[in-house]
This record gives structure tokens, sequence and C-alpha cells, in this order.
């Protein structure tokens, strides 16, 4: 036996084709090796924004997780943090509720429990309840929409009525579904909106759960005159994010809000129109170039393409031999990012991502550049026999590759705020240049 | 209302549970679930994970695999990574996607051996019990398939039931050597609700103490005191001389109870306890403090992972 975790060259893969990507670095085709980013992609609630705390995103919001024990047990790593104190209740399904569906008939009671608690307990009335379910009931059939109906109409001509029920699907067995939990749970969130009159002067930027950074999107749509930004992160109250209908346009920064913003678009008559986040000036020149002409705005980013490429060339000057480990625990697209380091003179060793057929484009313009470069899938069973050894990196980027090469300066780049246009380039190549310099010292 | 979780989190789950007890053996373990039971003991119940690799796989189930029942497709799998990783058996342990199915275990053991050329010890669990549960149900499958009758190594003790789980970073690990030898050990203490259900699932005699409180009564303890931990740890102490009520929320033995405790499940239960048993100390995880704010005499926080996630 081997022993030694199993890779496969950009070239190997480019010769194979996009028909014939390795089993090993597909999903869904081996058991699950549980490496921390696996954990992230295993876990719809258990890293960064997943189902639960993507639910609560919505201002004045509790969630009721019902669901067997297993499915809430690590809740408390978020329930631990301040903002999400008092906001997430279980209602434990038993084995007869398996079998009878009892659980569900319970649900209305143990809303209105919870909301006499937090009363009781001079707590603020929640404006909307998620309830949260799994796998379970993704196997059962459950209709929660009618559930969650039926929850709100028990609270009709009560002290609670007007609060929305609403359901949050924490179905890990869907992920490579049409419609995946982060893809449900978005649209559930925006399917709270309800029509209104539209205000030219306000935009919503969709996809993320937390802010974007001080990225240099917001100044061009003021500049352009817009005048109300919204996220829903910097919504503070309920009546705030109900505003988001006022909408002229949306901006979408995550291809998981695309369905959402698909509804929206229907229910609301608000378009809209996609960013990427990409790592590569010229691309993220394109991007904004595009949106000038779709909204009829005036974008100059010369300035701020400039700041970036300097940060490049700072970096370079000082470390010009750099070689990388990218790995897909980060705010990136890991072959992506790959591919514009290589652009940017860079060298990159290993990559840790799955290859999701839509990322072949990178691995093919990666391998006409860099044939070399190794990718292993963080899912691979093999993964278990990884070792530092194999790598001689000089930095590395995202919180997996720090787990795998432990030794070597890393940026983890995964924070919950969203680095986005030359503003994410910008600061990851100055983050990067402050990790080097800090191992050096 | 029953089931109902106003303040506390979920407790370990038997999945965490039978896990924790094969984490240490060499065996590959596959959690059969779609990624998030996986992601929930990893990340979360298993403590040793940080600091050490171990064979733990997801099954990495998708809808349909579930709802047409491709046990074939999950047997391959498995052949798969045993051909690529190095172990002596694989274990399977169950979550809510297969209790929902109604997976029959001794036929997925049957037909993943036909794929592999090692043993295969299928831990029935399905993430609504508690972790004590699933212990139990990993010691008791590791006992069928590996303990032999006539042990041909002597052991000495044999401290069963010492997990992560209950005792935090005081854990004693068993080996697989330890199970197969495990009827001719001289002696068995049962360190715990699971220990106490492995020894007696064996048919041997054995004591119940905790080795980490034996001689060791916790600073601050005083009075009448209500223990809420696992069972043997309330018994160990009131051995000790503690003036004590054991509550639990995991399995009380009738060899272990006395008048005065109590086997509770609901948050109220404790409130309950706590309001009407006059206690001059609590003695347990100080995240149940929260259920009773307005009590003011001496609380000893004595962790359980299990119940908080604290080591």
């Amino acid at each position: 036996m081997k022993r030694e975790a199993i890779c496969f060259t950009a070239e190997e893969v480019l010769q194979r084709g996009k028909s014939d990507i390795p089993s090993e670095l597909l999903s869904g085709n081996n058991l699950v090796y549980s490496s921390p980013a696996t954990l992230a992609y295993n876990s719809p609630g258990a890293e960064g924004f997943g189902v639960k705390r993507a639910g609560l995103s919505v201002p004045e919001s509790i969630m009721l997780i019902v669901a067997p024990g297993c499915c809430g047990r690590n809740t408390s790593l978020i329930s631990s943090m301040p903002e999400y104190k008092n906001r997430f209740f279980y209602l434990e399904m038993s084995e007869p509720d398996l079998v009878t569906g009892r659980h569900l008939n319970k649900i209305p009671d143990a809303i209105k429990e919870v909301l006499e608690f937090l009363r009781d307990n001079g707590k603020k009335i929640p404006k909307v309840v998620m309830i949260c379910i799994t796998c379970v009931d993704a196997l059962l059939g459950t209709d929660m929409d009618r559930v969650c109906r039926k929850a709100e109409d028990a609270l009709t001509g009560g002290e609670f009525e007007g609060i929305k029920v609403r359901p949050c699907y924490m179905y890990a067995l869907t992920r490579e579904g049409r419609r995946p939990p982060m893809v449900h749970v978005r649209q559930t969130i925006y399917s709270l909106l309800e029509p209104m009159e539209k205000d030219a002067r306000s935009v919503n930027i969709i996809g993320g759960f937390a802010p974007l950074e001080n990225t240099e999107l917001a100044g061009y749509l003021k500049l352009a005159g817009i005048r109300n930004i919204r996220q829903i992160s910097t919504c503070k109250t309920y009546e705030e994010f109900l505003q988001m209908a006022s909408a002229n346009f949306n901006i979408v920064i995550d291809p998981e809000v695309r369905a959402a913003a698909e509804d929206m678009n229907k229910n609301l008559g608000i378009p809209y129109i996609e960013l990427t986040r990409v790592y590569s000036t010229d691309k993220i020149s394109s991007q904004y170039k595009a949106l000038a002409s779709v909204t009829g705005i005036d974008i100059d980013d010369g300035e701020e393409k400039a700041e970036a490429e300097e940060a490049i060339v700072r970096l370079k000057n000082k470390y010009p031999d750099l070689k990388f480990n990218v790995g897909e625990c980060a705010n990136a697209n890991a072959f992506e990012l790959a591919l514009s380091l290589v652009r940017m003179g860079f060298k990159v060793d290993e990559i840790y991502a799955t290859l999701a057929p839509e990322n072949f484009v990178y691995v093919k313009n990666l391998a006409l550049l860099s044939p070399d470069t190794k990718i292993y899938c963080n899912m691979e069973p093999t993964m278990l026999y990884y070792k530092i050894s194999q790598s001689d990196a000089d930095v590395t980027v995202g919180k997996d590759a720090k787990f795998y090469c432990p030794d070597t300066p890393n940026v983890a780049w995964n924070q919950d705020t969203r680095p986005f246009g030359y503003q994410g380039v910008r600061d990851l190549m100055n983050k990067i240049y402050d990790a080097l310099e800090e191992a050096k010292a | 209302m029953k089931g109902l979780r106003k303040v506390l989190t979920p407790f370990a789950p038997d999945q965490s549970g039978a896990s924790g007890v094969l984490y240490s053996m060499g065996a590959l373990i596959v959690i059969i679930d779609a990624g998030g039971c996986t992601g929930n003991v990893c990340g979360f119940d298993e403590p040793r994970w940080h600091e050490s690799r171990s064979a733990v796989f997801s099954a990495g189930l998708r809808d349909m695999d579930a709802i047409l029942g491709r046990d074939e497709l999950l047997a391959s799998k498995i052949g798969s990574a045993v051909e690529r990783i190095d172990t002596s058996f694989v274990a399977v342990i169950g979550t809510p996607v297969p209790a929902t199915i109604g997976t029959d275990y001794k036929a997925l053991k049957k037909l993943i051996e036909g794929k592999v050329d090692i043993p295969v010890v299928p831990v029935v669990s399905n993430g609504m019990k508690l972790y004590n549960e699933g212990e139990k149900e990993a010691y008791k499958a590791l006992i069928d398939e590996f303990a032999t009758d006539t042990p041909e190594v002597e052991t000495g003790q044999l401290v069963i039931g010492m997990t992560p789980l209950t005792y935090g970073k005081d854990y004693i690990d068993l080996t697989l050597d330890d199970i197969k030898n495990i009827r001719g050990a001289k002696k068995l203490v049962a360190a715990s609700a699971s220990g106490i259900d492995a020894c007696e699932y064996l048919g041997k005699e054995f004591e119940i103490f905790s080795p980490v409180f034996k001689n060791s009564i916790p600073e601050g303890i005083k009075g009448k005191t209500l223990v809420c931990h696992d069972e043997v740890v309330g018994k160990t102490l009131r051995d000790a001389g503690v003036n004590c009520d054991i509550a639990t929320f995991f399995k009380l033995h009738d060899s272990v109870k006395q008048d005065g405790d109590k086997k509770i499940t609901q948050e109220d239960e404790f409130i309950e306890m706590v309001r009407d048993g006059g206690y001059d100390t609590i003695a347990a995880d100080i995240c149940l403090k929260e259920l009773v704010p307005d009590y003011e005499g001496n609380w000893v926080d004595l962790k359980c992972f299990a119940i908080s996630g604290r080591t």
C-alpha cells in the first residue's frame, strides 16, 4: 500500500478533458475525508455562514431547529456568539417522531412556548421564526411550507399575530441537487420581501451574509447617485430589511443567490446583474465596464486598479520567486486564484479543492502556464496521508492549506466579511506580504 | 414541552459516542450520512481530531442514494477506500439517514465484507439517542466481532467507558488488542454508564468507579450536593464521602441509583431538582447554570464534554 495522497497535475487533468475529470477530484464518487475544508463542506451548519447562521441573517429573527439532537449539536459553537444569544431553540425528534411524523404537529405549540419564554424573560419578540429541518424530513417528504403556514395561522388572533414562520432546509443530502441548502435558504430569506414602490436610487448587494469589505464598488455606486446601498447584513431592523424590496436593481455577488435573484425579478420586479469575485485585475476591470454599461452609470476604476497592481508589484519585487499552495477554504475560487497568481508571475505548487466541471476552464488555462501544478481534492480519502514534506511552497492561502502545511506562512483569507474587486486583490497581496515578513522576523 | 430546548444546546448524540470509542482503534470509520453528521463528530464532538488524524469518513450520501437504498454503491466506495487506506477493520456508524430508510445493518455488513477482506463492524446508532448509547453499541459490536473466549495475552486492569465525551482530556483509550483480550482481563472497571453496559454485556465481574475522581474530590464541594454528570462520576464522589444526589441526563443504572437520584431528560426537570432539593452545592457543568440563574448556592464546575463541548 502506497500510503500517499492522490493528486493530478494540471496538465494531466487537461489531457483527460472536461468530460473525464478524475473521479478522485470530484465530489460524490468516494467516501468523504474529514479535513477542515470538508468540515465546512460537510456540515451546512458548521462553519462560516451555513444554513443556521444564514437563516438568522434576517434581522429580528429566531430559529427553531426541528431535528434529531445530532443535527443541532454543534450549534453551541454559534450560539456562544453574542449576536445569537436567545436566537436558537430546539425541538428534538425522537424515534417515534420518525415513524409517526408527530413532531410536525408539535411545531405550533413549540413556537408559542418559545415566544412566551422570550416574553417572560424580557427578551425581544421576533418578527420571524425560521424553522430549520434536516435530512430526516427531506426523506420523509415533509411539506414544510404547509407546516409553516399552519404555524403562522396558529398565531392568528393571539398576542403573537403577524409573526412570520418560514422554513430553512438544512438538507445535506441535496447538496449537489438543483436547489442545494445554501441556495434554498437565500430564496427563503428574500421571499419575505413584499412588493413596494421602487426607488431609483436604491440598490441591493445580495449573496453574502456578512457585509462586503470596504470595496470600491460602494464608492462607484455612490458616485453614480445611488443613495441607498443595502445588504442584508447591514440591515439593523426587520423594517429596514423590508426596504430591500424598493431597490432599482440587485447586484448578485454569489452564484448561490442567483435563484433568489430570479425570484425577486419575477415577484418584485427587481432585475439583477451578476459580478464574480476574481483576483485578475483585468477581469475585475471588465466586470466594472459591464456594470457601467448595463446600469448606465459612469465608473472610473483607474485609481483602484493601479493600487491593486502596485500591491502585486510590491510583493513581486520583494519575493520574485514566490511559490504558493492554495486551498478552497478561503474567500476565493481556488482555481481562479491559482490562475491569477500564476498570471501575476508567481508559482503555484499545489491546489487543494474539489474540481467542479465549471472550474475546468481555469485548470485548462493553468495547465498552459503551469502544467506541473498539482491538484488534490480535500475530500479524497487518501488526503489522510498528505504530508507537508511533499511541498516546498513559501506561503499558503486558505484555512485548509494551513492544515496541510502547518509550518508554512499562511493567509487564511476566510473572514466572514467579503473581500471584493480591487480591494480584494490589494488586501490579499498585502496580507501575503505581511505574513512573509512576519515569518522572516 | 417534551423535547423542546429553550436554553441548552443538544447533548452529544449516539453516533458521536460510537465514533469516540472507535477513534483510536485503527479502523476505517464510515459515518453513514450526507456529511453533516461527520462534520459534527470531527468538528465538535471529537477533541482528538484537531490533534491526531484518524480515518473518519462520511459516506457522502445523496438524496437518491438514500431514496433508492444504494447500499451497493456505499459498499463499493468503502471497498475502494480500503484498497488505499491502511486499516485493520471497517466500522460503519448509523445516523438519522439510515434510521429513516430502515437500513439493515447485518445485510450491509455482509455486503461490505464481500468487497473487503477485513472485518466489518456495524454500529447501530440513529442520532436521536445520547452518546452513552452509541458508546454502548460500539463496545457491544467490538466485543461481538473481536473478543476471544480464550485470550492468548493476559491483561491486567481494563477501564471501560473512559472516553473524551465523559472525561474530556482525562480519557483512557482502549486498543483493539484490549478488546480482543477483554475476557481475560484480571479486573474490569466501568468508568461511565456505557462502561457499566459493556461490562454487563461481557457478563464478568467489574467495579464501578471513576479513576479521575476516586481519590480526588473537586475543590469547593461542601454540604448537601447535587452532582449532575455521568452516573459513575456521581457514584464515585458519593463513595468518597460526598453527601450527594445524582442527576444525570444520561443513563442511571439500578446498580448506582439511590433515593434522591434521578434520570432527567428535560431542562425543567433539572430546574425543579435544584429549586426543590435544598442543595448547598451544585457540581455540574457551568453551562447548566443558565437554567437556574437564581440559584444562590455554591457551584462547582464539573466539566462534561457531552453536555457543553468543553474539554
